[in-house]
């Protein structure tokens, strides 16, 4: 294996550490300025590639698919959010954690009765077919360099409406004290819809992206479900920045893993989670 | 004759830049009661919680009776025999009274990693449960839900638990927080017969009962000693009045 | 002082223990049934075991599948293949095991807070069961079988035919009325107080010097095995576990069952069960659909009944509820 097989795999790596960023910070944020640990969250992501699936179908152009899912993704966050975990703020976490666990039950159902279970794909759109020269010996996807950007550039966003905006300025407050938000006359219902339906769309967003290189099967919003919680657990919950920095390094250890370690490389990122949390209880980044 | 059980030494606890407590120097003796008083935000919430260790200190020692305790864990503090009421009623809302001085009793006597044994067998623990309810004066309310007693019985609910873990220093947060007069007079007298056998340190804001009860007071400002006197020398210091009047409490 | 909290508790358990000791009598030899009743019982010592966990001493898993799985595979791996070992030697060696493993995952998982609790443990039973699953030794995502059943000699004497699906039956049973025992002895305990005030005010707890890591672990321990314990009977019924058994939403399911039942009742693990698989088991007849209908009956019941059936009927009966 040389050099090139690496930087393919490095590439790779990056680029699901994105996603997975992308998933994560949606969790953590809604975590953050809400205090929901919205187990659901999963679910989004399939319902978004899903989504993408059907209207990639409906529509022949996968752009629009991207779109419309995007926007159905945000009206789902929203009725959510306005009509189920408005009831969860007064209460505990086993609350939080039964009622979204009979969300996704409701979800994987909707899931299986309009497609049903077996496998789907969705085709990479045309413009993104190619394969783009690295070197004089490799090419790389360009589908995955898309995805990445994608991943980078919701990530910038973000990074640009929490610091620079009005809205990331209460997002800030709202996640070091949320009774301080309150007195200071925010509308935090408001706040909270808002911030729950960002956090929709980035698991969506993440699942549409992905639908043209995975494979769309029943069970597939648990499965990201799990590797986010790992993202989260390391990073720490609520911190974006840990988010990030964890995503990263689960991407890499994942990948690299499954080349370097195959007999366990399915379990590579909880080992590391449980070596990690011997060390640091809290996360890397404590909130 | 003076007999320190509870000393701090250049205590500090800094939160980030914050100085809370910096660099505080007190001692407390057995059957007195000290009382800890200052403007909001002097730190004294922070001194008690730093003393039955809630609050790991930043630097500095913490002796009691001669001992260095700065470093144990948090439930350590307690076992060696520092007990301590909150400023914000935190009993066990769904037990009786007298189950809430059987848990905080149990802890002294022992027997807490017994899986068979009935919880309810064990005399001596109701012994010093009763004895502790008997000394607040809430022998009428043994066998009641702590939840539905008044807010001044759950503030002497409060006492008795600290009082059945039988400790040797009582720390106690604003023990009068939101009562009226004539509540606060039980408390009061309570306090007044339990210096007689404990080292209490006291922070509260009712001015009235502090110069009733205090033996010493000290007066903290933005997390520093400022004085420790006599209840009649701190009324009349300038240095003190200055300080309050300068912040707008009333308190004089 | 009697074992049970209120009426409706000591009315369940009657009815419930009443009738099924008879169910093999009025099924008639229909073993189907018999098995099916026997596995829904297996599944109510799990759940228990989840409730005691999550409704007494507040330590939300959604990993305990882990050492369902883990008792089913301690056992499958420990016993030979083809010959039969004795039942209450490795029930011994089955829940010592696994109590071993609980003691680790819990000096991992109980340093932490409640919500990341629930992520991690639910992390880590993934990651037991692609321990598993992509093995070589043990089965894969095929499993592993055993052929031979344990005898049940002690001394010589020889009680069950762990063949027979009565006999079976019957062990299940009385499995299911020792836990329950066993969980109220240790509740009513002077352990038991500790954990009940550490649920309800750690803060609390800790200021009156109690080190509630030491406790919570110790009920960790304690549950973990028990309901790897449920493992290794499900193990013996069929002489067959497959990583599966650890799946997140083993344990999904039995919170919500728990949930049905009453969360914190321990004797509404029984109830949950029961209705869950009846509730599953009638509605798969009418529709493929039954997850939509049993995920809308959870959110129903978190946003209205919140101590589930039992706390549902609890308030008919005139009884004292539990402490």
């Amino acid at each position: 294996m040389d050099s090139s097989f690496y930087l393919v795999q490095l590439l790779n790596a990056v680029q699901y550490g994105l996603l997975l960023f992308l998933i994560a910070s949606g969790l953590t944020l809604v975590f953050g300025v809400m205090g929901i640990l919205n187990l659901a969250h999963g679910s989004m992501y399939m319902i978004g590639a899903y989504l993408a699936y059907y209207f990639t179908f409906l529509t022949d152009n996968f752009f629009l698919a991207f779109l419309i899912s995007g926007a159905i993704a945000l009206i789902i966050g929203f009725i959510i959010e306005r009509f189920l975990i408005i009831h969860l703020y007064k209460r505990d976490h086993l609350d939080q954690v039964l009622l979204t666990v009979g969300l996704i039950f409701v979800f994987n159902a909707i899931q299986s009765f309009v497609w049903g279970n077996d496998p789907l794909g969705v085709e990479v759109p045309s413009l993104l077919s190619g394969s783009i020269k690295l070197t004089d010996i490799i090419e790389y996807p360009v589908y995955r360099l898309f995805i990445s950007g994608v991943c980078i550039v919701v990530a910038v966003g973000m990074y640009l409406i929490i610091n620079r905006t009005k809205l990331g300025m209460m997002i800030r407050a709202g996640e070091s004290d949320r009774n301080m938000v309150e007195n200071l006359g925010v509308d935090i219902s408001k706040l909270f819809t808002i911030v729950f339906a960002i956090g929709v769309l980035l698991s969506a967003l993440a699942g549409i992206v992905s639908a043209p290189i995975v494979s769309l099967v029943p069970g597939m919003g648990e499965h990201v479900l799990i590797s986010c919680f790992v993202v989260v657990v390391i990073g720490g919950l609520g911190s974006i920045k840990g988010a990030f920095v964890a995503a990263l390094i689960v991407g890499l250890v994942d990948t690299f893993a499954s080349v370097l370690l195959p007999e366990i490389s399915s379990m590579s990122i909880y080992l590391l989670m449980a070596l990690i949390l011997l060390v640091k209880p809290q996360g890397l980044f404590k909130n | 004759m003076s007999n320190i059980i509870l000393e701090a030494e250049n205590l500090c606890k800094f939160w980030g830049g914050l100085k809370a407590l910096n660099e505080l120097n007190l001692k407390f003796e057995d059957k007195q009661l000290h009382s800890i008083v200052g403007p909001n935000g002097a730190g004294k919430s922070t001194l008690l919680n730093t003393l039955c260790g809630t609050y790991p200190a930043t630097s500095g020692v913490i002796l009691y009776e001669g001992r260095p305790i700065t470093k144990l864990k948090g439930y350590e503090f307690c076992r060696k025999g520092i007990g301590r009421s909150f400023q914000k009623t935190n009993i066990f809302h769904n037990a009786t009274c007298l189950e809430n001085c059987c848990i905080a009793a149990q802890q002294r006597i022992g027997g807490s990693f017994n899986l068979f044994k009935r919880r309810n067998k064990n005399k001596e623990i109701i012994k010093i449960a009763k004895t502790a309810l008997e000394q607040v004066g809430l022998s009428e309310r043994t066998d009641t839900k702590a939840a539905v007693i008044s807010y001044g019985e759950q503030r002497q609910l409060e006492i008795a638990m600290v009082l059945a873990t039988k400790p040797k220093v009582l720390l106690l947060d604003e023990p009068m927080a939101g009562m009226g007069h004539e509540e606060s007079q039980t408390i009061i007298q309570l306090l007044k017969e339990l210096k007689k056998e404990y080292c209490i340190v006291l922070v509260e804001h009712d001015m009235d009962a502090v110069f009733e009860l205090s033996d010493l007071m000290t007066v903290m400002v933005d997390g520093q000693h400022l004085i420790t006197d006599t209840v009649e020398n701190i009324r009349n210091n300038p240095i003190v009045q200055d300080a309050y009047l300068g912040n707008d409490d009333e308190v004089f | 002082m009697s074992v049970f909290s209120n009426k409706s508790e000591k009315l369940f358990i009657y009815i419930f223990f009443g009738i099924a000791l008879f169910i093999p009598l009025f099924l008639n030899d229909n073993t189907f049934y018999i098995n099916k009743i026997a596995s829904i019982i297996i599944l109510a010592i799990f759940v228990m075991s989840l409730d005691y966990l999550v409704g007494r001493t507040g330590l939300i898993t959604l990993g305990h599948a882990m050492f369902y799985g883990l008792g089913g595979y301690i056992f499958t791996i420990l016993a030979p293949e083809y010959e039969a070992v004795n039942f209450w030697l490795y029930t011994f060696y089955v829940m010592t095991a696994s109590g071993f493993v609980a003691l680790i995952v819990g000096l991992i998982v109980l340093r932490t807070n409640g919500i990341y609790m629930i992520m991690i443990t639910l992390a880590l039973a993934q990651m037991t069961f692609y321990y598993f699953a992509d093995s070589v030794d043990y089965g894969g995502l095929d499993g592993l079988f055993i052929y031979v059943k344990p005898e049940t000699s002690i001394f010589g004497l020889n009680f069950l035919d762990l063949d027979n699906e009565t006999h079976f039956y019957y062990l299940c049973l009385l499995s299911l009325f020792n836990c329950f025992i066993f969980f109220k002895v240790i509740m009513n305990s002077s352990f038991g107080r500790i954990i009940d005030a550490l649920k309800e005010n750690p803060d609390r707890a800790t200021a009156l010097g109690y080190n509630i890591f030491q406790f919570r672990l110790i009920a960790y321990v304690i549950a973990s095995s028990l309901a790897s314990y449920a493992g290794y009977l499900f193990a013996l019924q069929y002489g067959f576990v497959n990583p599966t058994m650890m799946s997140w939403d083993v344990s999904a399911t039995a919170l919500v069952m728990s949930l049905l039942g009453g969360l914190g009742t321990i004797y509404g693990a029984i109830l949950g069960s029961f209705v869950y698989e009846g509730l599953h088991y009638t509605i798969e007849h009418l529709t493929e659909y039954w997850m939509f209908f049993m995920g809308s009956l959870i959110i129903a019941l978190v946003l209205t009944l919140k101590n589930g059936l039992a706390g549902f009927l609890n308030s008919f009966s005139r009884g004292k509820s539990d402490e």
